[in-house]
């Protein structure tokens, strides 16, 4: 490798390490700050400014609920520049008397729907089920086994179907063209593997880096999609997947067991009976408790740190959004400054989400193989320094 | 909150949705393109490598081959110099050889001239001594005849005699 890329590298990790640092803490800065906003103080004045509103208009802005309906789930998918028409997806339930599947066109609007027995609708506000599909038995809402292809699983299908995509084609180029050098669209892909995988995973892993280099490579891609489809606003985009606390959670659970099922003997001894006085981990077991705790903040870090993130970057941009339509009764010419200093704010944000999206994908793999091979230490270089942990 | 609380029908479908994404790219995917830009990685490092190799190898043929021709310029200016040396003194040797030849061909030339020359003198002399003797017997016998032409003689000779001596 030579000196420039070597340095390039190097300015990149720093720019990455450094963005790291800053934009988390903004983000959460920034959200705390918009949402405490809106849900404490904001409440009395925009809901004055609302209530002032609701007698020249007919509906009333709730910009609590906006936020909260585009950051969450939905049985259905917006259609562009309509707020009415949606994009039914089948309902999957278990409800207690066995499987019901049915389009969700039949319950957008509140109607309860009859399936065979069963009578299903979704709960209203003040239920709490809010917005899920609830089985109406004997005039009480229960909650069946929800399986339904939502918004967000739908939106999971697509991403999966473009990681396979992207990651099949460049496979199937290397198969049908040999050594040849890659351009264009195969040439980006084959750039952002070996980024990740020479940058990341294998100065990390070692040896190692064949075994687990596939799941860690998954997951880089999988998220950088779905991050990335969720910044565009229309149809197949949109779904906030990663400001999804469920599917954080399930990437770091899968972290976590692979840390742990190929964990070496060192690893669970550095757990159970580490290197330090012996009155730290006998009669009483403070070291190994610690430890054990230190088991579970790692994956719970990692679901945090993504989900905070990418849920931060779509709150503040729905809110500068909203701001438009929260000013718009204080006349022409603060809507219009509201409008067009919304909208610069807005597309900043946007373009900062795009590094997010990266930086976020990047930081997760890079966390998953730290972790990984935190475990697969054999013991031989008791005193190699631990990677720090942002 | 609602969005702090997952929802199992999304963590299960996540995690089949993440299975089937991982199971095919573990099994079609990654190991082929790592596996393909690692070979092509040692390729391109081969091929550097040679390319490298040749050049220094082109380099050094370069400069025996110049060293060869340099030998072989000196070698071919020795040569012609040596051999201008030889065509002189061959000069030089067959001049001296033609002179030593030419000497001794005009030296037995002398010497028989000389020879030749003395043959003649001697020859010369008997044939003068025998015409002179000849020559005076007859003289001699035709003045002889009276006794004052001998007396005369005889007298003069003496006087010849005396005035000599």
């Amino acid at each position: 490798m030579s000196a420039n890329s070597t340095n390039i590298a190097i300015r990149l990790v720093l720019a990455v390490s450094a963005m790291l640092l800053v934009a988390p803490c903004s983000m959460a800065q920034n959200t705390a700050d918009t949402a405490s906003a809106i849900t404490v103080d904001g409440k009395e004045s925009i809901s004055q400014v609302v209530d002032a509103q609701t007698e020249q208009e007919e509906s009333a802005i709730n910009p609590k609920e906006i936020i909260f309906e585009h950051l969450g789930d939905g049985y259905g998918w917006e259609v562009p520049f309509n707020h009415h028409v949606r994009i039914p997806l089948p309902v999957i339930v278990w409800g207690t008397d066995g499987l019901h599947i049915f389009s969700s066109s039949r319950l957008t609007h509140g109607e309860e729907y009859v399936d065979g027995k069963a009578t299903f609708k979704i709960a209203g506000k003040d239920s709490p089920h809010k917005g899920k599909v609830v089985e109406i038995v004997d005039g009480k809402e229960i909650k069946p086994l929800d399986v339904s292809i939502t918004k967000n699983v739908c939106a999971l299908f697509i991403t999966v179907i473009l990681v396979l995509w992207a990651v099949l084609s460049v496979a199937r180029w290397h198969k049908t063209h040999g050594h040849k050098a890659p351009r264009k669209m195969v040439g980006f892909m084959e750039l952002l593997i070996m980024f990740v995988y020479d940058g990341v995973i294998k100065p990390t892993l070692g040896a190692k880096a064949k075994k687990f280099g596939p799941y860690l490579l998954t997951v880089f891609f999988f998220i950088l999609i779905m991050n990335l489809m969720g910044l565009i606003v229309i149809f197949p985009g949109g779904a906030n997947l990663t400001g999804n606390i469920a599917v954080t959670l399930v990437l770091s659970i899968l972290t976590f067991l692979i840390t742990n099922i190929f964990a070496t003997k060192h690893y669970w001894k550095e757990i159970f009976w580490p290197e330090v006085p012996t009155w730290l981990k006998a009669p009483l077991p403070i070291m190994p408790v610690i430890e054990i705790f230190g088991m579970f903040t790692k994956p719970a870090a990692l679901t945090v740190r993504l989900f905070a993130n990418m849920m931060g970057g779509h709150m503040i941009v729905l809110v500068l959004t909203l701001l438009i339509f929260i000013f718009a009764s204080m006349g022409p010419v603060v809507l219009g400054g509201t409008t067009v200093l919304s909208m610069v704010f807005s597309v900043f944000m946007l373009l900062i989400d795009v590094l997010v999206s990266f930086i976020q994908a990047y930081v997760f793999t890079m966390l998953s193989t730290i972790f990984i091979s935190l475990a697969q230490d054999e013991g031989h270089e008791a005193d190699h320094p631990k990677p720090q942990e942002n | 909150m609602e969005l702090f609380t997952p929802d199992l029908g999304l963590i299960i479908w996540m995690f089949v949705a993440f299975a089937i994404l991982f199971f095919i790219l573990w099994k079609w995917g990654w190991p082929v393109i790592i596996s393909s830009v690692e070979q092509r990685a040692d390729l391109i490092d081969k091929g550097v490598e040679y390319a490298q190799s040749a050049k220094e190898q082109l380099d050094n043929a370069r400069e025996a081959a110049d060293k060869q021709l340099a030998e072989a310029r000196r070698q071919q200016a020795d040569m012609l110099r040596e051999a201008e040396k030889m065509k002189t003194q061959i000069i030089d040797e067959a001049r001296i050889e033609a002179q030593k030849e030419a000497k001794k061909v005009m030296d037995a030339a002398k010497l028989s001239m000389e020879q030749e020359r003395k043959e003649a003198e001697r020859q010369l002399r008997n044939d003068v001594g025998l015409f002179a003797l000849d020559i005076a017997t007859k003289v001699v016998k035709s003045q002889m005849t009276d006794k004052k032409a001998q007396k005369q003689l005889v007298d003069s000779i003496l006087t010849d005699i005396e005035t000599k001596n």
